[in-house]
């Protein structure tokens, strides 16, 4: 056999400068690295981001959170053993400026804050927590109040200046979702509003900053132990945002599945693609073999070109991917919990390349070691048929290949049977196509011939020797099935973008209305609005301790994890109490209580939560409120619309169990048509100073960006599959031409005329388009479903008509490539197309 | 003078090709000896089994049974592989259709097979062979920017830039005009007669056969003459 560096000589003087028939490889890698490389990039810099920045991001080393009250002096005392401690409160405000209000994020902090990093404010200041009677706000209270710095603004009963405008605010991620742009007060603000009076919906927050040698995790356990029932939400350094972390990590799974799509599609062309080419190098491979190369030369020579051109598609993919990343991120805008700018991350990159090269061994590995054997009579005796394909001498290599793909998918795999059982499904699919062509091929050798001579050849072109039929039904069903994926993704997106964010909401909600001023409020809503409703529901916070059979139940402390789906025991939840049953809301088990009831606590509980649970009617429920523990009878479960923009509480509680304890109330105001707004926002932030407004069709518009944010993320990343998907099938159409060109050049020779020839191969994709139009409509669909369903939990509302019109389009367009495909060889002449062959 | 080692020398070669059933005996008992340095034309009908004797010969196909020596290798023992690199440096050919690589200038065509061989100072000899020739001024070509009669120039180049002791020419002329057909005859005797080696050519044209010291006419898989013209 002759040297590497022969082999190369030879290879490089045989490869087209500009890769003429490996483009197809070039492309498929290109997109398929790229996505991984992309995806690898921006999910690693947030998760780097997420990880080292943890201590920044939340503030400290750990955060112990509690509602509606400040810690006790022992647990204070308790805190400020653990290293140094800077306290605060979070509380939803109204801000008011002159005839302007808005509903704010009041954060109110003591000298300490911030204990890790600095705030930096627009005017470049670098500043720790506002004096007293200053305040540092964001830009968007700025612009709402129109207020800039040394202008005065109102919270509650209480007149602050604006000291500066937040540029950077450190600790901003782990704050969560808030209703309003943050404003920054000095600790005793609050108190001096009246926002923390008895009753009132505010969270009291301590970080504590630990000394070098403390671990978190045992920090929080111990506080744990100490104060069992103080309705303390701990948070480490290490989960300083676990919302975006959970998001996140979402995204990132459902990235990963798009990359590893776009890999196989993009494997299925590389297959085709290098079958392709080497086919159309027959004849130098045989003259290669009549010089005297021997097939192990042939393999090296070949091998040399793929790879050649296997590296300049994944080093263009990964530089596309690492520019691109900005692109993505900015895409993705606000969704992303941190900004990713340009970022090179060796390891991602790498990942990608390997992921490409592995792909490109699995799949080009079987026709090169065909291609080995292709025979130098192959010059003697005119087009022989294919060789029987030698599938054992690519067994080692195959395998290899797919053994280091599932290696490399589960390094660092958060959700490992994911990956397994996408490579699982993908390699089944495979599968199942690679049958379907063999039965097609086997179905055409027994199907009668037909008289028409056109169809006649047609047919014979499905399973004659050398015919593209298997590539063709694997290129044509993951093609046309990409086509379905996107139309059932974007519409299903779109449905729940309508569906989910409701149409008809409420007009304001209103936060801590004092339970003594109910009437007022009313009145004061019905002067303003005539014809309004207001409903309202006292609100509470408390978190739940303990649940099940009053003999043994379990306390939630103790678990070593809390299940899934059962979210409402994580942290404070909202309570309310109810004499009758909230409206919308069904009873599916037990009873509920009669008015006036005055026996045992009572509580009725989501029907969903008692299933994760495992709960019954006559179990008990303990909570901590106010740092009381108390206990109630489940008396009911029920079912909550909880798609209606309503009160929807997952727990409701019977008066006599709640009333007695310090609340405040919320309340929801319908305004009649065709009513003034400004006037009822006004009034109401002037004669309920503590008591927070929210405009609901702000909320609403939100909401919806946000989705709709999602929903092109989502479409962004399949879209990178679909265009894999696209140049597969244009390159299985060309590799198919290029194996029918003899037979069209042939049958004008005979006399053919254009029309008949496109007739036949309109009857030939047509035979085939009309049988994958099913496999890629189950395909598509099935896909969707997971993606919609299983990995972002929305609902499964795809528009029939669009995704089936999406589907003929595909079909349509699978002709039209085809047609395309045959013009130039129909325009030209026969003598000179029987020259050129 | 020949030596008395011969070029060929083939004892009941046999060729069947196909499957069980619809087998076709294509070679039956060929017996040939070829003495080195003699020229050789193949004669015979369409079908006769020229071109199948001569891929045999050069070790393009393995016969079905006899035995088979070729410049003292012992092909009838040799696997495909072993036969590709028995070829190399010993064995060149020239084919109707010239078959050079389409993707390669004229001078990396005439370069590859004394690269494979593992030749020194590849580009030099290729770039002189292709000078004896006459194509010196067309060395950047590609095939498709050449003539048929430039094209089998660069095969003949190609073919004998090893020095082989041993060339083969399947219908040379074939593809090509009567004139430009008798310049490549003449160029392919010079320079078989400058290089010393043996030549075996399959043709239809008595007229071409009558060059050759030697003609051996096939007719139905067997030699059915065989006569020394000179």
């Amino acid at each position: 056999m002759i040297g590497w560096t022969a082999a190369w000589t030879i290879a490089r003087r045989d490869l087209s400068a500009r890769f003429r028939g490996l483009r197809l490889l070039l492309v498929c890698l290109f997109l398929g690295v790229g996505a991984l490389a992309a995806i690898g990039t921006l999910t690693g810099a947030i998760g780097k981001e997420l990880s080292t920045r943890g201590r920044a991001i939340l503030g400290g080393d750990v955060e112990v959170s509690v509602w509606q009250r400040s810690a006790t002096d022992a647990e204070r005392a308790a805190f400020a053993r653990q290293g140094q401690v800077s306290g605060g409160y979070r509380m939803q405000a109204m801000a008011r400026a002159g005839d302007l209000a808005a509903p704010v994020e009041l954060k109110a902090v003591d000298s300490a804050w911030p204990l890790v990093d600095r705030l930096t404010l627009k005017d470049g200041r670098s500043v720790g927590a506002p004096a007293e009677g200053e305040v540092w706000i964001a830009q968007g209270a700025a612009d709402r109040l129109g207020v800039g710095p040394g202008a005065a603004l109102s919270i509650g009963t209480l007149t602050l200046k604006v000291g500066g405008i937040i540029a950077d605010e450190p600790d901003r991620l782990s704050e969560g979702f808030a209703l309003g742009p943050v404003v920054i007060a000095h600790q005793d603000a609050p108190a001096k509003a009246g926002l923390t009076a008895p009753g009132a919906m505010y969270r009291a927050k301590y970080r504590i900053a630990l000394t070098a040698s403390a671990d978190p995790e045992q920090v929080v356990g111990s506080l744990k132990q100490q104060f069992p029932s103080s309705g303390f939400e701990l948070r480490t350094r290490d989960r300083a945002a676990p919302g975006a972390e959970r998001f996140v990590a979402r995204m990132g799974d459902f990235l990963i599945l798009v990359g590893l799509a776009a890999l196989v599609i993009a494997g299925i062309g590389i297959g085709g693609g290098v079958s392709s080419y080497l086919e159309a190098r027959r004849g130098a491979v045989a003259t290669l073999k009549v010089l005297g190369a021997t097939s192990g030369d042939i393999a090296r020579i070949y091998l040399l070109q793929i790879a050649a051109a296997a590296v300049a598609g994944s080093v263009a993919g990964l530089a596309a991917g690492v520019l691109v990343t900005p692109l993505l991120a900015k895409a993705l805008g606000q969704l992303l919990p941190v900004a990713s700018g340009f970022t090179l991350d060796p390891w991602a990159l790498l990942r990608a390349a390997l992921f490409g090269l592995l792909v490109a061994t699995v799949f080009a590995a079987p026709p090169l070691l065909a291609a080995r054997r292709f025979p130098a009579m192959a010059l003697f005796r005119a087009r022989v048929a294919p060789l029987a394909s030698r599938w054992r001498d690519a067994v080692l290599p195959v395998a290899l290949g797919v053994a280091g793909i599932v290696a490399l998918s589960l390094i660092g795999s958060r959700q490992p049977e994911m990956v397994l059982g996408f490579l699982g499904g993908a390699a089944a699919l495979l599968l199942l196509l690679g049958g379907l062509g063999w039965t097609i091929r086997a179905l055409a050798v027994r199907l009668p011939r037909p008289e028409q001579p056109l169809l006649r050849i047609a047919l014979s072109n499905l399973h004659r020797p050398g015919a593209q039929t298997g590539a063709l039904v694997t290129a044509l069903g993951f093609g046309l099935a990409a086509f379905v994926l996107l139309a059932a993704i974007q519409t299903s997106l779109d449905a729940n973008i309508q569906s989910r964010v409701p149409q008809r909401a409420p007009d304001y909600f209103v936060l801590d209305v004092p339970r003594d001023r109910a009437d007022e409020f009313r009145q004061t809503v019905e002067r303003e609005a005539p014809g309004a409703t207001v409903r309202t529901v006292p609100a509470l916070r408390g978190s739940i301790l303990a649940y099940g059979p009053a003999e043994q139940m379990i306390r939630v402390s103790e678990m070593k994890e809390i299940p899934e789906n059962a979210w409402p025991l994580r942290g404070e939840r909202g309570l309310t109490y109810s004499a009758d049953i909230p409206e919308g809301n069904v009873i599916t088990a037990g009873q509920w209580w009669p008015k006036d009831y005055s026996g045992e606590p009572l509580v009725s509980i989501d029907e969903r939560l008692a299933d994760v649970l495992d709960l019954k009617v006559g179990d008990q429920l303990t909570i901590g409120l106010l740092g009381v523990e108390r206990t109630a009878k489940i008396a009911s479960f029920r079912r909550i619309d909880w798609d209606s923009l309503g009160f929807n509480y997952v727990f409701v509680f019977s008066p006599n169990a709640l009333a007695d304890a310090p609340h405040n109330l919320a309340a929801m105001i319908d305004l009649p048509k065709d009513t003034q707004r400004g006037g009822m926002l006004r009034t109401l932030v002037r004669n309920f100073p503590s008591s927070s407004v929210i405009e609901v069709g702000g909320v609403l518009t939100q909401a919806r960006d946000l989705l709709r944010q999602v929903s092109l993320a989502i479409l962004a990343a399949a879209s990178v599959a679909v265009l894999a998907g696209i140049a597969v099938l244009l390159g299985a159409i060309a590799a198919a031409r290029a194996s029918r060109t003899y037979d069209n050049v042939i049958l004008r020779v005979l006399g053919a005329s254009r029309r008949q020839l496109l007739g036949l191969q309109l009857a030939e994709y047509g035979l085939l388009a009309a049988v994958l139009a099913g496999v890629a409509l189950a395909l598509g669909t099935g896909t969707a479903w997971l993606v919609v369903v299983k990995l972002f939990e929305f609902d499964w509302l795809p528009n029939w008509p669009i995704v089936f019109a999406t589907l003929g389009m595909g079909l349509a367009l699978v002709i039209v490539f085809a047609l395309a495909a045959s013009l130039p060889l129909l325009r030209a002449k026969p003598a000179r197309a029987l020259r050129e062959l | 003078m020949t030596s008395p080692l011969p070029a060929i020398d083939a004892r009941n070669l046999t060729l069947t090709l196909g499957e069980a059933g619809s087998a076709v005996d294509v070679l039956r008992g060929i017996d040939l000896t070829v003495p080195q340095g003699q020229t050789l034309a193949l004669l015979g009908p369409s079908g006769s089994g020229k071109s199948s004797l001569m891929a045999v010969l050069t070790g393009l196909e393995r016969a079905t049974s006899g035995q088979l020596t070729v410049a003292g290798a012992d092909f009838s023992a040799m696997d495909e592989d072993a036969l590709a690199t028995a070829r190399r440096g010993r064995i060149g050919v020239v084919l109707q259709a010239f078959h050079l690589l389409p993707t390669m200038t004229a001078l990396e065509n005439v370069m590859t097979p004394l690269e494979l061989a593992g030749m020194p100072d590849a580009r030099a000899r290729a770039e002189a062979e292709l000078a004896a020739v006459g194509l010196g001024h067309r060395l950047a070509h590609y095939p498709a920017q050449l003539s048929g009669g430039e094209q089998q120039r660069v095969a003949i180049a190609r073919a004998l830039a090893p020095r082989p002791p041993l060339v083969f020419a399947d219908e040379p002329t074939g593809n090509l005009d009567a004139a430009t057909g008798a310049g490549i005859v003449d160029l392919l005797f010079a320079r078989r007669a400058e290089a010393g080696a043996t030549l075996i050519i399959i043709t239809h044209d008595p007229a071409l056969a009558e060059r050759c010291e030697r003609v051996v006419t096939l007719a139905d898989g067997r030699i059915a003459r065989d006569t020394t013209t000179t």
